[in-house]
């Protein structure tokens, strides 16, 4: 049974998606029935997976060209065993929510049908045995969020919102591949298992090339996971349904440039290698950026979209200060991934619960109050909040404590800094976002009608805020830390468990603490019963610059008009013109006014022609006689 | 039904009957054209499913005597590299027939040309001596121009048939005074490709003359592929051609110059071969960025997809200019998985233009509501395009760029952002125009593909690229073994041919037996 379960946990929703694509297209009820069950059955069959503790590896060849050799296979480890679970498990969640969001849209079996494609391309990344098959699924996933983003497709702004997401992810993509290649080209297999033995065995083995190898695919990791510089696909792929945005754009598909950091971070952790220096700050870059522009938005759902970066640059950041030292343990990143898909789904899910009552009120300035309101979407959102800042005991608490610990022991006293001060400002823009919208006086007539939603959307709510709250007693790391070769001892007892940071790393523990606390006063300060944003008043060009998302978006555009867009306009003028024109229409031009030339010695006239045979022989007999 | 002069005379002898049939038989012509190409195709699915992958030489091998007096003879045969283009050969003639629904006029001599067209297609293919081979290609290349020039599209038609009708009579004339060259220079007084290997392997033609009858067969199959810069023919040839023309075109008879120059210019002038293979790594390029720039400026649905089927061919040029099993196998798959998409690109666009009457990109939009079908047919074309996982591009694309590292790195860097980015771009911005976005009043009343038989051609073929980008042993396991060979007499580097062993230039086992020995905790 454990050899054929995995391949039915990752198969089923494919399953899923072609049933309901090919058969169930006009019988909504159905299609969400399948899509459900499977990934029900997948999050079962992850369960059981994990509980048994199933390692090993399965595979059958793809592809067999001489040296060239693709498998397609299974991979149970610890890392892939918890990983399947976070997908899964959120993506239950999810998919049921999602029966009640999406109940009157029209388009509903075609939604379920992207969900489903999109878990088993996820579950392909997590389950993946070497790099060629997880380039195959990191595409599938780019195009079922594709399909998901431009899910209103009638809307221009999710149809160009659509095209930008898979356009910014395929140039990621691109130093992808060749990262694959050069490994390969270098090392002879592309199976992760081989590749780990290889630099096990030889350090050293991919010589010169490793910082290359190295940051070639960490630009997978940097498209897929929005970091610095192409985080600009991530806010504007809001437009899609706001289940999609919890699932795929906060939970699992963003993370999944964090997993596959973890995955190759053998390849990445080698003697010689620059790639982890450059990886730690692009995440710490991106998380300062993100945060910044978070405070100045007012869009409930770009708000979060923003704190998504922000947090995903904190796990990428974890990865790249990891390789210090000896233990060379990533497992902070995992930590931080798995208890950030669960609160900033529920955030995510929750922020659906205020839109779907609010009827697609999305400005936060326009809400208020909310919290009397609907009261379960409000505590759940809260707990959810308080996770993210970091508040003990809840999850993110210890899990953003492990990566700011890392951070300090690995000697980036810098990157530690960088990463209390985003912890400020998550706290700061966090409690902007609940004074706003669920405290303090209604601004305007909508919250007035709101009311809770169904039960098929709150209990998806209450079943994501119990992993939200205690994850951090589940001994997350420790498991993670397996992979890597790290034994932790358990703690003892929840209480000591609760204290155990303060004892262990006090800078990273209280720096924490500190910044919650800062943020938090700052935000009651400015926030508390606001009716208007008072903060551009007080910073003026630096809040419009945050507001306008530092104007990223403009510059590539002018970058992309100038350099691909002028090099097209100059090649189709060329192809048009030169090619075309001159080349083409000019050697047949040239053979038609030979003709046209010769056409005038064919006149027919008998004494021209006699003519012309005199003259020649004249000329004839002057070269002859002559010379 | 497994032989191979079934297959390829099956639409001939209904070109035949058609042809005697009197004129007002509509109904019959369609029926016969349907049953000639449909009985290719199953011959030619059972040929490539009770083909042996493990056995060498020729299978389902067919010879007779023909004009002795040259060393003609009549002489088919499947092997791993031809098996699977004879199939998809098949494949797209039988959904050409299915779209030929649009032709109103003159329907017997488009069933009579249409049928010529594709048996000449299949000859092609299936043929194993060279005078065969360009007997047959030209069997099928007059009618194409005939077809396009009658049945033809849009106010450019006469300049497009001029236009194509020149540059593919001077493609074919290169060819053919670089086959008579090789011919002579072999001096078997044999066109008996067979024979011709033996012999050349033996007794090479010298390398001064193979330089020189090389880039006649170079260029002569590049401008049938449209090899940049002899590629203005194929846009706007195609866009002015009927579906079926340029489904059949597009899809098969163009990958008549790349199975030519793998088939005999390669592995008969190794050396010469050898000579030009970086010229040709930088002309791909001209297909693939060059190409893939253009159509990213197209205002009309054909001429995109007409540039965007040029720049695909310069990932079958790449794949040969490696000279590698990898590459050479990796172009062979583009060949086939291009050919299946060419022609439902066509066929999506030539249902458009007969429900739309234009193919004007910036007259559409929001379509994707009226027409959910054929909207997700040219969506899931799209993405083959970019070379999605899923579809055969995918695999295809990848073993070329995968072949192509190590002989030509700068190419393959940049051909991997033609294929991953350039090839996104222009595929998302159509779909994009054409079918998201709010529905313009002038197309409310649109009606989608109304039953299961105009579906059919568009369903064959997605289902072909999705089994084969699925399953693409099915073909890498066939193809290898021959290219293999090819490859050999090509002369290539022993390091990259060799299973298990690495490529040279960064030998990391010599790396490794030069580090010191790990120490032992």
């Amino acid at each position: 049974m454990t050899t054929a379960l995995p391949w039915l946990v990752l198969f089923l929703p494919l399953a899923a998606a072609a049933v309901i694509t090919l058969g169930a297209l006009r019988r909504p009820t159905l299609a969400a029935r399948l899509s459900i069950g499977a990934v029900l059955f997948a999050f079962a069959g992850s369960l059981l997976l994990f509980s048994r503790g199933v390692t090993g590896e399965t595979s059958f060849t793809w592809l067999d060209l001489g040296n060239l050799q693709v498998d397609f296979g299974l991979q149970l480890d610890p890392l892939s065993l918890l990983m399947l679970l976070v997908v899964a498990g959120v993506g239950s969640a999810i998919h049921i929510y999602s029966w009640g969001y999406m109940h009157d849209d029209p388009g509903l079996p075609r939604y379920f049908a992207g969900l489903s494609l999109f878990t088993f391309s996820m579950l392909g990344i997590v389950l993946a045995t070497n790099l060629l098959q997880m380039f195959l699924f990191w595409e599938l996933v780019g195009v079922s969020s594709y399909f998901l983003i431009g899910f209103w497709y009638e809307r221009p702004s999710a149809a160009e919102a659509c095209k930008k997401a898979f356009l910014t992810n395929r140039v990621g993509d691109f130093g992808f591949l060749l990262g694959i290649i050069v490994v390969w080209a270098t090392l002879g297999t592309l199976n992760l298992g081989e590749l780990k033995d290889l630099l096990a065995g030889d350090p050293r083995a991919l010589g010169t090339v490793a910082t290359l190898a190295g940051l070639l695919l960490f630009c997978g990791a940097v498209g897929k996971s929005a970091q610095f510089p192409l985080h600009v696909w991530l806010p504007d792929a809001m437009e899609g349904p706001t289940p999609v945005s919890a699932l795929i754009h906060a939970a699992t598909m963003v993370a999944a440039g964090v997993y596959m950091l973890c995955r190759v971070f053998f390849l990445l952790a080698v003697p010689g290698s620059a790639a982890l220096e450059v990886i730690a700050w692009t995440g710490g870059v991106t998380s300062l950026l993100a945060a910044l522009i978070a405070i100045q938005q007012s869009d409930i759902k770009r708000i979060l979209a923003y704190s998504t970066l922000s947090q995903l640059g904190y796990m990428v950041l974890a990865v790249g200060v990891a390789g210090v030292g000896e233990a060379k343990n990533p497992a902070p990143a995992m930590y931080h991934l798995t208890t950030h898909a669960c609160f900033k789904a529920l955030l995510f899910l929750g922020a659906g619960s205020v839109i779907h009552a609010l009827h697609h009120e999305q400005d936060i300035w326009r809400m208020g109050g909310l919290a009397r309101r609907m009261p379960l979407t409000f505590w759940t959102f809260l707990i959810a909040t308080l996770a993210l800042c970091g508040v003990p005991p809840l999850s993110g608490f210890y899990s953003k404590d492990a990566i700011l610990a890392l951070a300090w022991e690995s000697h980036h006293p810098a990157l530690y800094a960088l990463g209390v001060l985003v912890a400020v400002l998550t706290t700061f823009y966090m409690f902007r976002l609940v004074f706003v919208a669920f405290t303090g006086p209604a601004k305007s007539q909508a919250p007035d009608h709101a009311h809770e939603s169904p039960a098929v959307m709150t209990v998806p709510l209450v079943l994501l805020a119990v992993p939200s709250a205690l994850a951090g007693f589940w001994g997350i790391d420790a498991w993670f830390g397996r992979q890597y070769g790290v034994v932790t001892e358990p703690a003892a007892s929840w209480l000591q468990h609760l204290v155990e940071p303060f004892v262990h790393a006090p800078v990273a523990a209280f720096g924490g603490l500190l910044a919650v606390a800062v943020g938090f006063g700052a935000a009651w300060f400015f926030y508390h019963g606001a009716v208007s944003d008072p903060l551009p008043a007080k910073l003026g060009a630096l809040a419009r610059a945050m507001r306008d998302r530092f104007y990223f978006d403009e510059i590539y555009e002018r970058l992309i008009a100038w350099t691909q867009d002028a090099l097209a306009r100059v090649a189709d003028v060329v192809d048009r013109w030169i090619i075309g024109g001159v080349l083409v229409k000019g050697t047949h031009g040239t053979v038609e006014l030979m003709g046209r030339l010769l056409r005038l010695v064919q006149t027919g006239n008998l004494q021209t022609y006699a003519f012309l045979f005199a003259a020649g022989v004249v000329i004839l007999l002057y070269f002859v006689v002559a010379r | 039904m497994e032989n191979l002069t079934f297959i390829v005379f099956a639409p001939l002898v209904a070109a035949g009957i058609i042809a005697l049939l009197p004129r007002t038989f509509n109904v019959l012509f369609r029926l016969l054209a349907l049953a000639g190409t449909l009985a290719s195709l199953i011959g030619a699915l059972r040929v490539f499913l009770n083909f042996d992958a493990t056995a060498t030489g020729l299978q389902f091998e067919q010879q007779a005597r023909w004009v002795d007096a040259l060393g003609i003879s009549y002489h088919l045969g499947v092997d791993g590299l031809n098996v699977g283009l004879i199939l998809m050969g098949a494949i797209v003639a039988f959904a050409a027939a299915c779209v030929s629904r649009e032709i109103a006029q003159w329907q017997k001599l488009y069933y009579i040309l249409l049928l010529l067209m594709a048996g000449g297609i299949l000859g092609a293919f299936a043929s194993f001596d060279i005078f065969l081979f360009y007997f047959f290609h030209e069997l099928a290349l007059v009618p194409t121009f005939i077809l396009i020039g009658v049945w033809g599209r849009g106010d450019r038609r006469q300049y497009a048939t001029f236009q194509i009708t020149l540059y593919l009579s001077l493609g074919a004339l290169i060819t053919l005074i670089g086959l008579i060259a090789l011919y002579l220079a072999a001096g078997t007084h044999s066109f008996n490709l067979l024979e011709l290997t033996r012999h050349l392997a033996v007794e090479p033609i010298s390398a001064g003359l193979q330089n020189v009858i090389f880039p006649l067969l170079l260029f002569g199959f590049g401008i049938l592929v449209s090899l940049w810069p002899f590629h203005t023919w194929a846009p706007l040839g195609y866009s002015a051609a009927p579906t079926a023309a340029a489904m059949l075109h597009a899809g098969v008879l163009k990958k008549f110059g790349l199975y030519g120059l793998i088939r005999i210019a390669v592995p008969l002038l190794p050396t010469g071969a050898q000579h030009w293979m970086n010229t040709l790594a930088l002309l791909c390029l001209g297909n693939i960025l060059y190409c893939g720039l253009v159509a990213m400026r197209q205002r009309d649905l054909n001429l995109l997809i007409g540039n965007s089927s040029v720049a695909h061919m310069g990932f079958a040029f790449l794949g040969i200019a490696s000279l590698s099993v990898i590459g050479v196998t990796g172009t062979v798959l583009v060949m086939i998985a291009h050919g299946l998409l060419a022609a439902l690109s066509f066929a999506v666009s030539g249902y458009l233009h007969g429900r739309l009457g234009t193919l004007q990109m910036d007259q559409m939009g929001g379509l994707l509501r009226r027409m959910p079908f054929i909207g997700a047919v040219m969506v899931m074309a799209m993405f083959a395009g970019c070379g999605l996982p899923g579809f055969a591009n995918f695999p295809g694309e990848a073993l070329v760029l995968f072949g192509s590292w190590s002989t030509h790195r700068a190419v393959t860097v940049l051909a991997t952002w033609g294929a991953l980015v350039v090839a996104a771009v222009y595929m998302l911005r159509a779909v994009r125009v054409i079918w998201h976005g709010p529905v313009a009043d002038r197309w409310k009343e649109l009606a989608d593909a109304p039953n299961l038989w105009v579906k059919l051609p568009f369903a064959l073929l997605l289902a072909a690229l999705l089994v084969f980008g699925c399953c693409p042993r099915l073909l890498t396991d066939k193809i290898a073994p021959v290219v293999e060979t090819i490859v050999q007499q090509a002369g290539a580097p022993p390091a990259i041919l060799t299973a298990g062993s690495k490529p040279t230039w960064f030998s990391p086992t010599a790396a490794r037996e030069t580090m010191p020995a790990p120490i032992e905790p």
